[in-house]
C-alpha cells in the first residue's frame, strides 16, 4: 500500500511508503488529495506547479504537503494527480517540485470530503531503510 | 508503570499524574472515573491525549500544571481540551498549543424571538441560511478583498467588518478581547497566508464548524441568565468557525520556524509537534505577533458571518437586524498574556488554550460590565442532535485552572469511523424525527459529525461544573443546524 490513513480521534494519519524518496513524497501527496475529494470527479484540465524545501526529508513530506493544501485555495482549484518532477537535497536544502493537475473548484460537480486544515509534525515519522522511505504524520482536519 | 497506577486522585473530578521523568510539573485531568478509565486504556495507542498532556507538562517555564478539561481528547502535540500557563521569562510559546486554526471560537446571538416564532417557518430558514452563508470547502465569501485590506483585518479584526458595514458596534463590546488583539502585526504574516485569505472572509469552513438556530430549554440561574438576557423558550443562534486558510497558512509557516527555534534555543520536546521558542526571544515574539493577526482574522470572520445571520433572518422572516444582538464570542484555540495567581502572587503568564474556552469568574475587568458580577459567559456546542450550553466562569475555575473550561461534548470516535456508522441520509432522518433540520454542502461532514462521534455533552458539562470550574446557566436545543 503506497500509503494509508491512520485512526486518530479527531484527525487522521497519513502514512507514504516508496522504494524511493520520489515514490514515497508522490504517494503522500496522493493520499491527501484522495483525502480531499472523490478525485474521479476532478477533469484533468489544468497543470500547476507545486514546490516545497525543508532542512530534512520528513519535514519536506510535511512541507510538500502543505504547499499543496495552499496551491487548492491559492488558485481555487481540486487536483486529481500529482506528479513528482524532482526530489532531493540541493544546497543543504532537501527539495521537492512538482505538478499538480486538475481544474478550477466547481462545487456542483466535484465530491467533496473533507476540508484539511494542514499536515502537522504530530506522529512524525521518516524512516529510511533498505527497503525505501516511509514518512507519517498527521493532518488537522 | 501503567499510566492507570501513576494516577493519583484528588476528589472525584480532578486526577493528577504526578511529575516523572522529563516532566516539570504535574499533568491534572478534570474528568471522572469513567472518563479517566476510558483515557488509560488508549494510552498504549500511539495518539493517545494523557501521553500528550504529559509531554506538555515537560515544556520550559510551564506553570502549576499542564491541565485537560473533560472534553479531553487526542490532538497534535497538545491534546484537546487543554490548557498550559508559562512564565514570560522563562517560558516557551508553541504552535501546538494553539493549532492550525488560530482563533477557532464561538459566537452566540442572542434574539427577541420566541420558539412559536419559527413555527412552520423553520425550512424556509434552513432554506435561506444555507444560500446566503457560504460554508464547505472550496466556498468563497461574498467580501473580496485585495493584500492591503487584508492587512487591516489583521490588524483590526473584527472592528475592520465592522467599519465595512458588517455587524454593529455594540457587538465588538461582547467579543473576547473585543474584537480586536493589539499586538498583530500583519508584517510577520506571509503573503502565500494573506493571498490564501482574499476570497475566505466570512466563510464557516467545514469539518465541526457550523451555524446553529437553537432554543433555550432550561435556566439554572436566573440570576446569570438575566444579565446573559436569556429567558425560556427565545431563539438563540450559536456559530463555531475560526481564521479559515490564513490561520492555517501561519501555522504551517511558523512550524519550520520554531523547529530552528527549537534547535538554536537547545530546547528538549518529546515530540516534534511541540517545537517552540522561548517567549522572550525575536522568534518567540514574531510568532506571538503572527498569532494575534491570525486571531484578527477569525474575529472578523465571526463578525462577517453575524451579518450574514443576519440577513439571512431577514431574507426567510423579516426579522430586523436589531433583534439579534451578540451575547457573546469566546475563543478555543489561542495564546494570550494574562494575569493569574501562582503561589500566592499575581503573575503575568502566557497561556495558551488548545480545544479549551477561556473561562474567567465574576469581577475580572475583561469582562464586559454587563456580565462582570456573575462572570463571562461560557459558550458550549453540543452536537447536531444534543444539547448545547451556556455556563459561566467561576473563582474556583480562576484558581485552579487558569480561568479555562471546556469548548465541546469532546470527540469520541474518529471522523472514518463515524463516516462508516453514521450514514448521512439517516443521521437527516433521525434529526428530523426530533424536529431539527440539517443542511449541509457535503454529506461527508453529516456523517463525521454525527451526535454518536461525540461525548455525551450533558455528562462533560456535568463534570465540569461538579469540579467548580463552571456553573451552568441555560441548556440550548438545536432546530436547524449549517454544517459545511
Amino acid at each position: 500500500m503506497p500509503y494509508e490513513y491512520l485512526e486518530h480521534q479527531a484527525d487522521v494519519g497519513l502514512e507514504a511508503t516508496g522504494a524511493t524518496l520520489e515514490e514515497a513524497l508522490r504517494d503522500g501527496v496522493t493520499g491527501l488529495l484522495n483525502l480531499l475529494v472523490d478525485v474521479e470527479t476532478v477533469e484533468p484540465r489544468e497543470e500547476v506547479p507545486v514546490q516545497a524545501s525543508a532542512e530534512d526529508p520528513g519535514a519536506l513530506f510535511v512541507s510538500l504537503l502543505n504547499a499543496v493544501l495552499a496551491a487548492i485555495d491559492l488558485r481555487g482549484m481540486f487536483f486529481r494527480e500529482f506528479r513528482l518532477t524532482r526530489a532531493g537535497q540541493i544546497d543543504g536544502q532537501w527539495v521537492a517540485e512538482g505538478v499538480l493537475v486538475g481544474e478550477p473548484i466547481d462545487l456542483s460537480r466535484h465530491a467533496v470530503e473533507i476540508e484539511v486544515k494542514a499536515a502537522t509534525y504530530g506522529g512524525f515519522l521518516a524512516e529510511h531503510t533498505d527497503q525505501g522511505w516511509r514518512f507519517r504524520c498527521v493532518l488537522d482536519l | 508503570m501503567s499510566v492507570k497506577a501513576l494516577v493519583r486522585k484528588i476528589h472525584d473530578y480532578l486526577y493528577e499524574i504526578p511529575p516523572q521523568g522529563r516532566m516539570r510539573v504535574p499533568a491534572r485531568l478534570f474528568v471522572d472515573e469513567r472518563a479517566l478509565r476510558e483515557l488509560t486504556e488508549q494510552s498504549s495507542q500511539e495518539w493517545n491525549a494523557l501521553e500528550q498532556l504529559k509531554n506538555v507538562a515537560t515544556l520550559p517555564g510551564i506553570q502549576k500544571a499542564a491541565m485537560a478539561m473533560a472534553d479531553i481528547h487526542p490532538g497534535y502535540g497538545f491534546p484537546i481540551g487543554g490548557v498550559a500557563a508559562f512564565d514570560p521569562k522563562e517560558g516557551v510559546i508553541s504552535v501546538a498549543g494553539v493549532g492550525f486554526d488560530i482563533n477557532c471560537g464561538v459566537r452566540c446571538l442572542r434574539t427577541t424571538l420566541a420558539r412559536e416564532d419559527l413555527e412552520g417557518k423553520e425550512e424556509q430558514l434552513a432554506d435561506t441560511m444555507y444560500q446566503v452563508i457560504p460554508a464547505g470547502l472550496g466556498s468563497t465569501g461574498e467580501l473580496k478583498l485585495n493584500t492591503k485590506e487584508i492587512d487591516r483585518v489583521l490588524r483590526e479584526g473584527a472592528h475592520y467588518a465592522v467599519s465595512l458595514g458588517y455587524g454593529r458596534e455594540e457587538d465588538l463590546t461582547y467579543i473576547e478581547e473585543t474584537g480586536r488583539l493589539p499586538d498583530a502585526d500583519p508584517s510577520v504574516v506571509s503573503n502565500t497566508a494573506k493571498q490564501r485569505q482574499l476570497a475566505q472572509v466570512g466563510t464557516l469552513g467545514s469539518g465541526n464548524h457550523y451555524v446553529e438556530v437553537q432554543v433555550v430549554d432550561q435556566i439554572y440561574d436566573a440570576e446569570a441568565a438575566e444579565a446573559y438576557g436569556l429567558e425560556l423558550g427565545q431563539i438563540v443562534i450559536m456559530l463555531h468557525t475560526g481564521s479559515r486558510a490564513l490561520g492555517h497558512q501561519i501555522g504551517t509557516d511558523y512550524l519550520p520556524f520554531l523547529d530552528k527555534a527549537t534547535k538554536k534555543y537547545g530546547i528538549e520536546v518529546p515530540d516534534r509537534e511541540l517545537v517552540c521558542a522561548p517567549i522572550d526571544s525575536p522568534e518567540g515574539r514574531q510568532y506571538y505577533r503572527a498569532v494575534m493577526a491570525g486571531a484578527n482574522c477569525a474575529f472578523a470572520n465571526r463578525q462577517v458571518l453575524t451579518h450574514l445571520v443576519r440577513e439571512a433572518f431577514w431574507k426567510a422572516l423579516r426579522v430586523p437586524d436589531t433583534a439579534i444582538e451578540t451575547l457573546y464570542e469566546v475563543a478555543h484555540n489561542t495564546v494570550k498574556f494574562e494575569v493569574h495567581e501562582v503561589n500566592g502572587e499575581r503573575k503575568r503568564l502566557l497561556v495558551h488554550r488548545k480545544g479549551s474556552t477561556r473561562a474567567f469568574g465574576p469581577g475580572r475587568p475583561e469582562i464586559p460590565e454587563r456580565y462582570r458580577p456573575v462572570g463571562q459567559p461560557v459558550l458550549v456546542g453540543g452536537t447536531m442532535g444534543t444539547a448545547s450550553y451556556i455556563l459561566r466562569g467561576t473563582e474556583q475555575g480562576m484558581r485552579e485552572t487558569f480561568g479555562t473550561a471546556l469548548h465541546g461534548a469532546g470527540r469520541a470516535k474518529s471522523r472514518r469511523a463515524a463516516k462508516k456508522a453514521y450514514p448521512a441520509d439517516e443521521i437527516v432522518r433521525r434529526l428530523r424525527e426530533q424536529g431539527i433540520i440539517v443542511r449541509a454542502h457535503g454529506k461527508a461532514s453529516i456523517s463525521e459529525e454525527a451526535p454518536g462521534a461525540y461525548k455525551d455533552v450533558d455528562h462533560v458539562v456535568d463534570v465540569m461544573c461538579k469540579a467548580g470550574i463552571v456553573a451552568r446557566v441555560a441548556r440550548l436545543r438545536p432546530i436547524i443546524c449549517l454544517k459545511g
